[in-house]
């Protein structure tokens, strides 16, 4: 064994990772190069005074409290906003229940509403709560705490035709935030609104900027739902970077195939 | 973790007890900050919950739990530098304990290669403490950070020399012939 080899099993003799064959191979090679043996001896060294050092202990009956809190806090949530379950109807019958209800509804309109315009102080005091959503929208989601933004996307979600300054800031955001979670949850919000040109260009920009591969995949699957072909240039990029994370490589390859 | 994909969230209790105190000792071991170990292992589980959608069947739990662990961190500190600039100094100071007057020669070079550890660099020091503490294979190590198993050695042990001449040097600092003493002054009668 050369002075080269023995440089790559240092580590793993280090953490006794070496089959006993070769460990005794380095061993042999280690007693008689004086060089060798003296690099591996600080790192042994090292290595030995790095095992002594503790680390704070857990406090585990608190994390536990804390995550037990915070899965109670989940479940409720996702039990708060789970869709009802339908009544189990075969499928026939839902379609021919739905058009039965449709017919009567349609007669019921004809023959008793007559065609009224929509009071304008409705539709003026509408418009009021939309505007006041998309500014409660733009300013959360300049707040400093990530759980405010979070929030801010949240509304965003609530509102039925968002404007384009909301548009423009969940893209930004998309863009520059600094929390991935955040980012994760915009890549949702701009799911419903892919109709939108901005939309779909500002995701497809927003890719190569990513750093965290959670937010890369859901993002490529993103652009590659909405963007198709013209997402074909940005995925291949990726797909054929080697400093991309792995797995996000191969989605983007996965994506790619499937935009072709 | 497929239980839990699919919906089975009480099994993500047995996980936390498996898995809460290696996250905390990584999480510690690499942040120097106890406070903040204990938030990103909370925000690791309600990420594992968030994202559980996202783990494959056949891929190895521990990796895509350490990766969501990075990702944590990451986000931490990046958001931790745009409100409030890390203070160095406090890093590297010694966990309170005893004084240095009382503490053995070898709790010294303990605690004086703890702030070497502190002083490398942040991706060094998450490496060897994957590698040291985490008692994860080395094929492990390099599939959580997307690199080559070859390159994982090669920066172990680059990484484990670097260690040895921040902690040398820190030796050197606190020396006796180097340490600043004030010198006894003349009087004049």
């Amino acid at each position: 064994m050369e002075c080269q080899d023995v440089q790559t099993y240092l580590a793993d003799h280090l953490a006794h990772a070496l089959p006993p064959d070769t460990a005794d191979a380095v061993r042999t090679h280690l007693e008689r190069c004086a060089s060798c043996g003296a690099a591996y001896e600080e790192a042994h060294d090292t290595w030995q005074r790095l095992g002594v050092i503790a680390a704070p202990r857990a406090d585990s009956a608190a994390m536990r409290a804390r995550f037990q809190h915070a899965l109670d806090e989940y479940v409720q949530a996702a039990a708060a906003t789970a869709p009802r379950r339908a009544m189990a109807l075969p499928a026939w019958a839902q379609v021919a229940a739905a058009a039965a209800l449709l017919m009567v509804g349609v007669a019921i309109g004809r023959g008793t509403m007559p065609a009224a315009e929509p009071d304008p102080q409705i539709v003026e005091m509408r418009e009021e709560l939309r505007d006041m959503r998309e500014l409660v929208t733009l300013s959360l989601l300049q707040q400093p705490s990530a759980a405010a933004r979070l929030k801010g996307v949240s509304y965003s979600e609530r509102l039925e035709q968002p404007g384009t300054a909301v548009i423009a800031a969940l893209l930004d955001t998309l863009r520059y935030d600094s929390s991935a979670n955040v980012r994760l949850s915009v890549i949702d919000a701009l799911k419903p609104l892919a109709e939108y040109e901005d939309v779909r260009r500002g995701a497809l920009d927003a890719l190569p900027q990513q750093t965290s591969p959670h937010v890369q995949i859901a993002l490529i699957d993103f652009v590659g739902e909405v963007n198709r072909r013209e997402a074909a240039g940005v995925l291949r990029q990726i797909a054929e970077d080697p400093m991309t994370h792995t797995e996000v490589r191969t989605r983007a390859a996965q994506v790619l195939e499937q935009v072709g | 973790m497929i239980a839990v994909r699919s919906g089975d969230l009480a099994k993500l209790g047995a996980l936390f007890e498996r898995y809460h105190a290696p996250l905390f000792d990584f999480l510690a071991r690499v942040t120097g900050d106890r406070t903040a170990a204990e938030d990103l292992v909370q925000d690791i589980f309600v990420r594992i919950l968030k994202y559980r959608a996202t783990f494959r069947d056949g891929g190895s739990f521990e990796t895509w739990l350490y990766r969501i662990a990075r990702n944590a961190r990451a986000d931490y500190f990046r958001q931790r530098m745009a409100l409030d600039p890390l203070d160095e100094e406090a890093l590297e100071r010694p966990a309170p304990g005893p004084g240095p007057a009382r503490l053995l020669e070898s709790d010294r070079d303990r605690a004086r290669l703890a702030r070497a550890l502190m002083r490398l660099r942040d991706d060094k020091r998450e490496l060897l403490v994957l590698a040291r503490y985490q008692d994860l294979r080395y094929e492990q190590i390099a599939e959580i950070l997307g690199i080559e198993v070859g390159a994982v050695k090669v920066r172990v042990h680059r990484a484990l020399r670097e260690l040895r001449e921040i902690f040398l040097q820190l030796r050197d600092e606190n020396a006796p012939w180097n340490a600043k003493t004030s010198r006894p002054t003349l009087q004049i009668i």
